[in-house]
């Protein structure tokens, strides 16, 4: 096993390499300058050279991708063209929001998928089934700006229940923290419980169709160990793996439920970095991201072998 | 007494500020994120407010649009008009706790000449700036210079801050990154987040003119103990914190939810500014076919203010159509050469001029940026205007970041340039023939579009040396009167955002260039 996770990790050097020449050249040959954006609106073009040449950016992109990837190895991100400050300093700075809102997005999702998925299975075809059914298809089907104002207009303008936006760090305590998550993780948990409880109830009807399934109940297992228990964990590689592609997927959903919800996280960092230009944030986040993609699918497949003892690397 | 006098030498801005009260507390969201803390490295309006809350300026342009004394008390011009003679009023003091001088005004003069439009145009006229004592600025002039107080006092980015002598010396190319000012207001770096949310507290030790505030001129008297500037990119979001009561201030509501915010009885709409924005429709000079004047003026008479300006502002309160060069509203509004307005649009008279342009029906290139509503907007119905007159539209849809990279270029359309790209700017610099760097008409010397005219450039020229207010005004209509015929630009409308406030929030003044936030009261 420890021989196969170093395997993976080495394996993750070419990716991560792929990923920064790629968002490298994605970056620097998109439209746009941020000499430009400095510059603003009343700038000549000698102004827009001139700072074009204070930031570097009139090298060759060869030399600029050098430099760069030269510091990413001895890890340094680079600095913000804009801002004082390293662009490792401003993820960090960003990193908790965006970790609370993923953290309380996937236990609210995991949690209330399974449970809806594994209903339906074990209630197939009945009101209950459709009903739940019927709510992973508008899960997945409205986007997570559309539920965010939703949720926006009805709990925190009409009812005053919840605020409208922010973010306050759980060091302020842990009602302020999680009253300010409770709309954007519904928002964005929305579309996870609609693609897991879909996949939650598919791979259980086939796992109750199993003969072990049928032994069980033929034996006089009662009903929540035989779901739980039996069923559950025999249908927990596919859940899992599902799991693991929606913290992908939650990667782009937290940019837009960020903007939404006014969340000073990562995903607002890049977007705001993209508007403007600021290539060494865009570039640092997007391969942190993939870092973090990379090592979550890692985890995922480390963990099949504790849900089926017969995968073994 | 230790302690007093402790904080008395303890520079205010390492001094931990507790958070105030809430009704001491004013949250605003303003139109976009403050890209730097440099408002003279760039020319984006969000510098210049976090500038106009931080730093002062010598002078403050108010709402007759004259320049009036700030960080200025005595000063005047020699008989010869050739020297102007400037005296620092008492007390001014940074953040720091060290006094303003005259020699830390001499370097941010300097530093701000090399960055802005107007202050270069004044350079070219400067034989010397230096200062005559510690609290003395001396400007020496080549020729008699009838604008330099509207230079150093105008709301057009960017103003003429005035820093420590430190901070000014820095390569004008460079950003300062250190925030030491002497205005109302003083940052607060611990509680900032750059991108998300930007902190000042009242400067304790700020001493505001007595005279009433008008624009940024006069008293700058902060009746809040703190600002929070809030980066919100969301428009519906802004709009649910300010019905919410999470935020006090929203600069640029969107205009579709104006109607729900009348209706709410804890908000209130009020002007951003007098003058509002004129949108510029830009031509390349450079290149076939508006380098003819007479597809110039086909542009010209074919473009519908009232429909660009509808289908974006919506309301007739909001949006006006303006005929003048130089901005409806201001001194040097006038009706010269206006023909094409009172009598237009006249497709049937656009097509003649494009026919007579000898236009081949090459293919045109309107640069579309996509993610600014009325930019969109316009950019769509223009190209239906200018289809419907003849020419080979064809649209490069790019975000605002795309277009300000590719008008810089001169090569030809289809190789990487551009032949049309829109943009705006607020009524007051519109107004100026100098203080818009795209009022000039310079040719490659120029701003995007390079236009090119002798006589345009001696009017603005005169227009600098003229000895009064009527003698500008005069001057002004002659340069109307030439600018339609070679039609250096056309504008699509002239329109006047409304900003919405919590009702209990009073005070803000309506100012071209930046949102003050002296004289907000909250209750």
């Amino acid at each position: 096993m420890i021989a196969y996770i170093i395997r993976r990790l080495i394996a993750t050097i070419p990716v991560m390499l792929l990923v920064a020449i790629i968002v490298f050249l994605l970056v620097h040959l998109a439209p746009g300058d941020p000499a430009s954006v400095i510059a603003g609106d009343n700038a000549t073009s000698d102004q827009i050279a001139a700072i074009r040449a204070a930031l570097g950016l009139d090298r060759p992109l060869w030399e600029q991708f050098a430099i760069w990837i030269g510091n990413v190895l001895q890890g340094d991100l680079g600095h913000s063209l804009f801002w004082n400050r390293s662009v490792s300093e401003l993820i960090l700075q960003r990193a908790e929001p965006t970790i609370s809102l993923a953290i309380t997005t996937l236990i609210l999702a995991v949690t209330i998928s399974i449970t809806l998925g594994v209903l339906a299975a074990w209630k197939a075809g009945s009101g209950l089934d459709r009903a739940v059914m019927g709510v992973a298809v508008t899960g997945f089907s409205v986007p997570v700006f559309v539920v965010g104002y939703l949720l926006v207009f009805v709990f925190a303008i009409q009812l005053g229940w919840l605020p409208v936006q922010g973010y306050r760090p759980i060091a302020e305590g842990l009602w302020p923290w999680l009253e300010r998550l409770i709309l954007p993780s519904i928002a964005l948990g929305l579309a996870y419980v609609a693609l897991i409880a879909r996949i939650t109830r598919t791979t259980m009807l086939e796992v109750l169709a199993e003969d072990y399934m049928r032994t069980a109940e033929a034996k006089g297992v009662a009903t929540r160990p035989m779901l739980l228990k039996h069923a559950l964990k025999n249908a927990a590689v596919p859940i899992v793996t599902i799991v693991g592609i929606g913290v992908a997927l939650l990667i782009g959903g937290v940019v837009i439920t960020e903007t939404v919800f006014n969340i000073p996280g990562i995903g607002r960092l890049v977007v705001d970095a993209i508007a403007r230009r600021d290539y060494p944030i865009i570039q640092g986040v997007i391969l942190v991201f993939s870092g973090v993609y990379v090592l979550v699918n890692l985890a995922v497949d480390i963990s099949y072998t504790f849900f089926d003892p017969r995968v073994r690397y | 007494m230790g302690g007093v006098a402790a904080a008395a030498v303890t520079p205010a801005i390492v001094i931990a500020q507790p958070a105030p009260p809430a009704n001491r507390t004013v949250r605003a969201i303003l139109h976009g994120d403050i890209p730097t803390f440099d408002p003279i490295w760039t020319t984006a309006n969000m510098a210049a407010n976090h500038g106009a809350l931080v730093y002062d300026t010598l002078f403050g342009i108010d709402e007759k649009v004259t320049a009036q004394p700030q960080m200025i008390g005595r000063h005047g011009f020699s008989d010869d008009k050739l020297t102007l003679t400037m005296e620092l009023r008492d007390g001014l003091k940074w953040t720091d706790g060290t006094d303003v001088t005259s020699r830390d005004c001499v370097a941010s003069i300097r530093r701000w000449a090399v960055r802005d439009g107007a202050g270069q145009h004044m350079m070219q006229r400067v034989t010397d700036v230096s200062p005559g004592d510690a609290r003395t600025i001396v400007i020496k002039f080549r020729e008699p210079y009838g604008i330099a107080l509207d230079a150093m006092a105008k709301t057009s980015t960017p103003f003429c801050f005035m820093m420590r002598e430190k901070e000014a010396l820095t390569d004008p190319m460079q950003k300062i990154e250190t925030t030491v000012g002497s205005g109302p207001f003083i940052m607060n770096e611990r509680e900032t987040r750059p991108g998300t949310q930007y902190v000042y507290d009242k400067n304790p030790n700020y001493r505001p003119r007595s005279e009433p505030p008008s624009w940024i001129a006069g008293g700058k008297v902060a009746h809040v103990d703190r600002v929070i500037i809030q980066n919100v990119p969301d428009a519906q979001t802004a709009i649910a914190a300010l019905q919410a009561g999470e935020v006090d201030y929203v600069e640029t509501p969107s205009l579709d939810s104006v109607r729900d915010l009348e209706r709410d009885r804890d908000i209130m709409l009020a002007p951003r500014s007098p003058l509002g924005d004129v949108g510029w429709i830009r031509l390349n000079f450079l290149h076939p076919p508006f380098d003819n004047v007479k597809a110039r003026q086909a542009v010209l008479w074919a473009v519908n203010q009232e429909a660009h300006m509808r289908a974006s502002f919506v309301d007739p309160r909001f949006y006006q159509k303006c005929g003048a060069y130089l901005t409806c509203g201001t001194p040097m509004e006038n009706d010269a050469n206006t023909e094409w307005f009172r009598n237009g649009p006249n497709p049937e008279r656009a097509r003649q001029l494009l026919r007579e342009s000898g236009y081949n029906g090459q293919p045109v290139t309107l640069m579309q940026a996509t993610n600014i509503v009325y930019m969109n907007n316009t950019a769509q119905i223009l190209a239906q205007e200018l289809r419907g007159i003849g020419f080979n539209i064809q649209m490069v849809p790019m975000d605002w970041s795309g277009v300000v990279q590719r008008r810089a270029s001169r090569a030809a359309p289809d190789q990487g340039g551009w032949n049309i790209f829109l943009t705006s700017a607020d009524g007051l610099s519109s107004g100026n023939p100098i203080w818009a760097a795209a009022h000039a008409a310079t040719g490659e010397r120029g701003w995007f579009g390079w236009p090119s005219d002798e006589k345009h450039e001696q009017l603005r020229n005169a227009w600098v040396s003229a000895p009064d207010l009527a003698a500008r005004q005069k001057i002004a209509r002659e340069m109307q009167e030439n600018a339609w015929n070679f039609v250096p630009t056309v504008y699509y409308g002239q329109w006047k955002q409304p900003v919405a406030h919590r009702r209990n929030v009073t005070g803000w003044i309506a100012t071209p260039g930046c949102v003050p936030f002296w004289n907000v009261r909250k209750t």
